[in-house]
This record gives structure tokens, C-alpha cells and sequence, in this order.
């Protein structure tokens, strides 16, 4: 029981992994992506209307990926070079992807008379490796995004911090002029990571529609982009930290749903898992101290100033 | 006309036509022509007195949920969970207006209430800001996270203590007229809370640009660590400005419970606090502003809801967001020419210095 409730806690914290990390990257260059919530949303149409014309999750992932960069395109092209402020671009861009996908569903697939439904990507279970008693059920019998993240923590973490490219990202975010006059593209940099974030951030949108649930609602990710974008702080904007936030996120919401499925709701109410992980952020925000914010963080840059 | 204003008028109006021509060429994807149902929408919105009156209607909420943004905004702060404020005002409402109803005048009914759901979003609004002033919790989170966590109380409310006594959906009892606020325009649905909020918009920009308060909420907006050294508590300051913040939040509830709906059921409004944050930045955050903004997207929300009503035509409710999501991004980059065209103007005002000198 308990490893069935660490590995649905795994699952569930996939998304918050790809979102988190994208965010952790971004805002490095001092890029907070307040978009996020939007992006999540588009990756996850996107990724089922991809999959449901198909039939290939493959392809619906790609397709992910391609609202979810589309969102931050635009959200990357008025912050960064009309350099309109990130917060109010940023919902009034979830407020668009919001409309555009209860439209654009509608414009697809008419009034349908009962809920379309695609097939969710099955769990995989990797050969020896899943016959580890415990660790294997929890580790290696997922679903193929599941396990995709397992490469990308590791590769983020060594992206940022051993690389050239980390070096630069990381100046973005702490002294643009620095990185300027070192004939540096600053705001090339900025874009390039918010683009990257909407590309991981469609995919953790994805992995609700074609990874888990098999269809779309346009409330179906319901602040869970914000969870993300608050890991990435509480994580001090570091992929491990992100992974340790996650980590306590997923197993909280896994919590949540195990509760309800055995009849928790007579003890508790139903209602309290569901804010559980909202309560948890901003207990979280409050006990947190030391951050260690990028010093540029949400200010735009430009040559003159 | 200052050059300044023109600029904001011009652009303005450019940005709100630029969302509203994409949001009809959508239209075009569902083989809708656009043009004879705007045009259509808009007769009926000019000539039928019942319509014009829900415009207005629509627009009370979204101007206290604006200012509520707009307010926090002016002390340099984000105050994101005017939706949660909302819903907490809005359970405050139906608890104590199905308490009192029958028992005390209306009127008085209604200033109690009215008290009662400024303090109920002032409080959650209070609590933010405590976190932030106290904790240097990042408000920006705290108050996005608040509305998740109001939201599930609500439904839990709705579920139990609050559950119509026929027993059969999570919604409350529907007031009886004894609470319900007096109608303004016989004919319409529209309810003096609309002038109310209208009073509250103008009390606003008093509080903040002539009153100490007011002067001090700013400075401490404009650059925090000065105003404390100029003696601003700008802690304080951070907690005062949430309470005000998320009690002009807690009002909505007043207007819509009170106002339009009568009960409160689920998902109730559930857009009016990114809505409100629209708003104020259509207005530039400006109380005065906010109160033609809000009027605007009132507009597009009745035009949204005529056209889904028109025989034959079946336009989705969801172009209502397409169109507001657009008039937004349009606006927002409104900004960015409106500070180019500024900036133009400077540099030829001092070339035509340097040259005449």
C-alpha cells in the first residue's frame, strides 16, 4: 500500500518536475515565466487534440510542445522586447489560453455528446530494474515523461552549474551588463530559456491530459502551473531544491487522492486534501528565509538604462 | 489635448479594436460571419433598456475587484487573490443575509452586510499582508495560493453548513427580497449597488491622492526603503494596504450575493479577480479609469452572452475570454508604443531646445 502511495506520489509529481525546472531556468536569467499556468493549459490541449487526431501520444507530446512554446512566445516577445511588465503580461496570457482553448475545443470537436476520451500512456516497466522489491514498483514502472525526467534533473542541475552556457544564463540573471558587454545577446538568452520553459512546461501540461487522466477540461490544471512557479522559489531557485519541493508537493497531492479513495472524506473533508498543497505553499513561503533571489528578477532589460 | 492623453485615448482605443477584429476572425472558424453579429449584439445593447442595464450590471464586480488590484499595485504590491477576498466576501453575504433576513429593516440589512464582507475580504487581504510585512513572504504567491484554499472552503460551506435545505445541490437557500439590494432602473436588472461602487471608485482616488494615507501608500510604492526613511512604516503600510485591498475584493460579494444572484452556488463568478487585474491595467491603475474600463468589459461580456443567445448564429460562451484575453494583450502592448511616442517627444523637445539655443 505504502509503495503504491510513493509511486502514484512520483507520478503526480512529474508535471510539477518539468514545469518547476523550466521555471527554475528561466528565472535564472531573471525571467519569472507568470505565464506558466497558461502554458501548462495550452501543452495540455495541445497534447490531446495531437494525440486524439492521431492516435499517437507521441505526437500529441510534440504538439505539446509546440502550444506550450507558442504561449511563451508571445509572452517572451512582450516582456523581453516590449518590455511590459512580467506579472500583468503573464495573466492576462493565462486569461487568453484559458479562452482560447475552451474555443478552439469547441471549434474542433463541435458540442460532442459524451466526454472524448484518448488513451493515457501506460506504465512501463523497465526489465530486472522494476523486480527490485520497493524501490523498483515506485521508480521503474511509470509512464515514459516519468522517466524522461529522470535524465533531465541531472542534466538541468549540470546545464546550470558546470557549463558555459549555465555561466551565462546565471549572469543574465545577476548582472545583464556584465553579460552584454561580454558580446552576449542578453535579451537572445532570455528568450531562448523562456521558449525552452514553454517547451517543458507543455509537456508537464501534457503529461495531465495524454500522460494520466486521457482527456481535456479547461480547469484541469487548477493552479497547478502556480505550484510549480512557487517550487521553483521555495527551492531557491535551484534544480535540487526543486526536486526536494516536488517531491513533498506530489506526495502531498498522492496523500490527497488516497485519502479521498478511502473514504477519508468521513473523518476529514474532501475539500481539505484539495487545499492541502495551497496551504503548504504558502506555509512554505513563510518559513523559507534566506533566498537567494536572482538579482535582476523580473526587470527588463535595455541598453540605455 | 495633452499630448499625453491623446497618446492614451488613441492607443487605447486601437488596442481594444485590435482584440475585438481578431476575436470576430475567430468567428470565422465556425463559418460565423462576424460582422452582423457584432453589429446585432451592439443594437441590441443601444436599444434595449434591459440590456444596456446588465452592462452595467456586469461592470459593478469588476470595478471592486480592479480597484482591489489597482489599490495594492499603488504601494508596489500584488495582490493576485482578489478572487479568494471575493468568495470570502460572497460567503459572508449569504451566511448573515440568510440570518437576518425578515428580522431586521432592509436597509439595515444591507449596511451591516455590506460592513461585514469588507472586513471578511479585508481580513484574508490583512493576513497576506501581515506574511509579507512580518515574514517577507512573497505576496505575489501567498495571495494566489489564498484563493485556492478560499475556493475549497467554499465548496465545503456549500456542502454542509451553508446547503440548501431542500438538500439536493451544493447551493444555498435564494434570499428573499427583504435582502436582496433595491433595484435602480425599473426594467433592468441593475441594482444601486452599481453607484455604490461608483462612489467606492471615487473614494478610492481620494484616499489615495489627497490623504496622508494615501501619500504614504504611494511613497512607500514608489520606493520602499526611502519612505521608511522618511519615517513610513512602510510594515504597517504593507498590512493597511492589504486590508483596504482585499476589503474593496470582499465587497463584490456584497454587490453579487445581494445584488444579482440572491444565493451562492459553485464556481460562482468565477473570473471577475483576473478580470478585475485586467482592468486595472487597461486603466493604468487609475480609480477614475477603472470605473470606463470596467464598464467596457461589462460590454464585452454582454455582447459575448447576446451573441451565444442568437437564433441560429451558436457562438461558444468562451469568446468571451478569447475576447477579453486579447483586448488585454492588445492593451499591454499598447504600453510599449505609448512609451515610445513619449519618448519621441522628449527627444524632439530637446532638439528643438538645442537648435534654438
Amino acid at each position: 500500500m505504502i509503495v503504491s502511495l510513493l509511486s502514484r506520489a512520483l507520478m503526480m509529481s512529474t508535471p510539477l518536475l518539468y514545469g518547476s525546472i523550466a521555471e527554475v531556468i528561466a528565472e535564472r536569467t531573471g525571467m519569472m515565466v507568470t505565464a506558466i499556468e497558461g502554458i501548462f493549459l495550452m501543452g495540455a490541449w495541445g497534447g490531446f487534440v495531437g494525440t486524439y487526431l492521431t492516435g499517437s501520444a507521441f505526437i500529441g507530446i510534440l504538439m505539446a510542445m509546440a502550444t506550450g512554446t507558442m504561449t511563451a512566445a508571445i509572452y517572451g516577445i512582450v516582456c523581453i522586447f516590449l518590455k511590459q511588465h512580467q506579472v500583468v503580461t503573464g495573466t492576462a496570457i493565462n486569461i487568453l489560453a484559458a479562452g482560447f482553448c475552451t474555443y478552439f475545443q469547441r471549434v474542433l470537436f463541435g458540442i460532442p455528446t459524451s466526454p472524448l476520451k484518448i488513451d493515457p500512456l501506460s506504465q512501463i516497466a523497465i526489465p530486472v530494474l522494476s523486480k527490485i522489491p520497493v524501490i523498483g514498483p515506485i521508480f521503474f514502472y511509470q509512464n515514459s515523461l516519468t522517466y524522461l525526467v529522470y535524465f533531465i534533473i541531472p542534466l538541468s542541475y549540470f546545464l546550470l552549474f558546470r557549463t558555459s552556457i549555465g555561466l551565462i544564463i546565471r549572469s543574465t540573471g545577476e548582472n545583464p551588463e556584465a553579460v552584454d558587454v561580454a558580446g552576449i545577446n542578453v535579451n537572445g538568452v532570455r528568450f531562448v530559456v523562456v521558449l525552452l520553459a514553454g517547451v517543458m512546461g507543455g509537456v508537464a501540461g501534457a503529461f495531465y491530459s495524454v500522460g494520466y487522466l486521457g482527456m481535456f477540461t479547461t480547469n484541469m490544471i487548477g493552479g497547478r502551473g502556480w505550484i510549480a512557479f512557487a517550487i521553483c522559489f521555495l527551492g531557491n531557485w535551484n534544480p535540487k531544491g526543486a526536486v526536494i519541493g516536488t517531491v513533498v508537493f506530489g506526495f502531498t497531492e498522492a496523500i490527497a487522492i488516497y485519502m479521498q479513495s478511502i473514504g477519508g472524506g468521513s473523518y476529514f473533508p474532501n475539500e481539505l486534501f484539495i487545499a492541502l498543497p495551497y496551504i503548504l505553499t504558502i506555509v512554505l513561503t513563510v518559513c523559507r528565509k534566506n533566498f537567494n533571489v536572482p538579482a535582476k528578477l523580473g526587470v527588463a532589460y535595455s541598453k540605455e538604462n | 489635448m495633452n499630448a499625453k492623453i491623446r497618446d492614451m485615448i488613441v492607443t487605447n482605443f486601437l488596442a481594444i479594436a485590435a482584440g475585438l477584429i481578431l476575436s470576430g476572425l475567430m468567428l470565422l472558424l465556425l463559418k460565423i460571419n462576424p460582422i452582423p453579429v457584432f453589429k446585432e449584439a451592439l443594437t441590441t445593447i443601444i436599444t434595449d433598456k434591459y440590456t444596456l442595464g446588465d452592462v452595467f450590471l456586469k461592470a459593478t464586480p469588476l470595478i471592486f475587484t480592479a480597484l482591489s488590484f489597482a489599490f495594492a499595485f499603488k504601494a508596489n504590491l500584488f495582490n493576485i487573490g482578489a478572487q479568494g477576498q471575493f468568495y470570502m466576501g460572497s460567503i459572508v453575504a449569504i451566511a448573515v443575509s440568510l440570518q437576518l433576513q425578515g428580522k431586521v429593516p432592509t436597509i439595515v440589512l444591507l449596511m451591516i452586510v455590506f460592513a461585514l464582507t469588507m472586513v471578511a475580504g479585508g481580513l484574508i487581504g490583512a493576513f497576506i499582508g501581515f506574511l509579507k510585512a512580518h515574514y517577507n513572504a512573497n505576496e505575489f504567491l501567498v495571495s494566489m495560493m489564498s484563493t485556492y484554499v478560499v475556493l475549497a472552503l467554499m465548496n465545503y460551506l456549500l456542502r454542509t453548513f451553508l446547503k440548501e435545505s431542500k438538500g439536493e445541490y451544493p447551493q444555498t437557500d435564494a434570499l428573499t427580497r427583504d435582502a436582496w439590494i433595491p433595484n435602480l432602473l425599473d426594467g433592468t436588472r441593475l441594482h444601486v449597488g452599481f453607484i455604490v461602487a461608483i462612489l467606492v471608485a471615487i473614494g478610492v482616488w481620494i484616499l489615495l491622492y489627497k490623504t496622508p494615507l494615501g501619500y504614504r501608500i504611494r511613497a512607500v510604492g514608489s520606493n520602499a526603503s526611502a519612505a521608511e526613511m522618511s519615517g513610513i512604516p512602510s510594515k504597517k503600510i504593507y498590512i493597511i494596504t492589504f486590508f483596504i485591498s482585499g476589503a474593496l475584493a470582499g465587497m463584490a460579494g456584497f454587490t453579487e450575493v445581494n445584488g444579482v444572484q440572491h444565493m451562492l452556488i459553485q464556481d460562482f463568478n468565477s473570473g471577475i479577480g483576473s478580470a478585475g487585474l485586467g482592468i486595472a491595467i487597461l486603466a493604468n491603475a487609475n480609480p477614475i479609469g477603472i470605473i470606463f474600463a470596467s464598464i467596457l468589459f461589462g460590454a464585452l461580456n454582454v455582447i459575448g452572452n447576446l451573441m451565444g443567445r442568437m437564433p441560429g448564429v451558436n457562438v461558444p460562451a468562451s469568446i468571451v475570454d478569447l475576447m477579453q484575453g486579447f483586448v488585454m494583450i492588445f492593451v499591454i502592448v499598447s504600453y510599449f508604443f505609448r512609451s515610445y511616442l513619449e519618448n519621441r517627444r522628449e527627444k524632439l523637445k530637446l532638439q528643438k531646445k538645442a537648435v534654438g539655443e
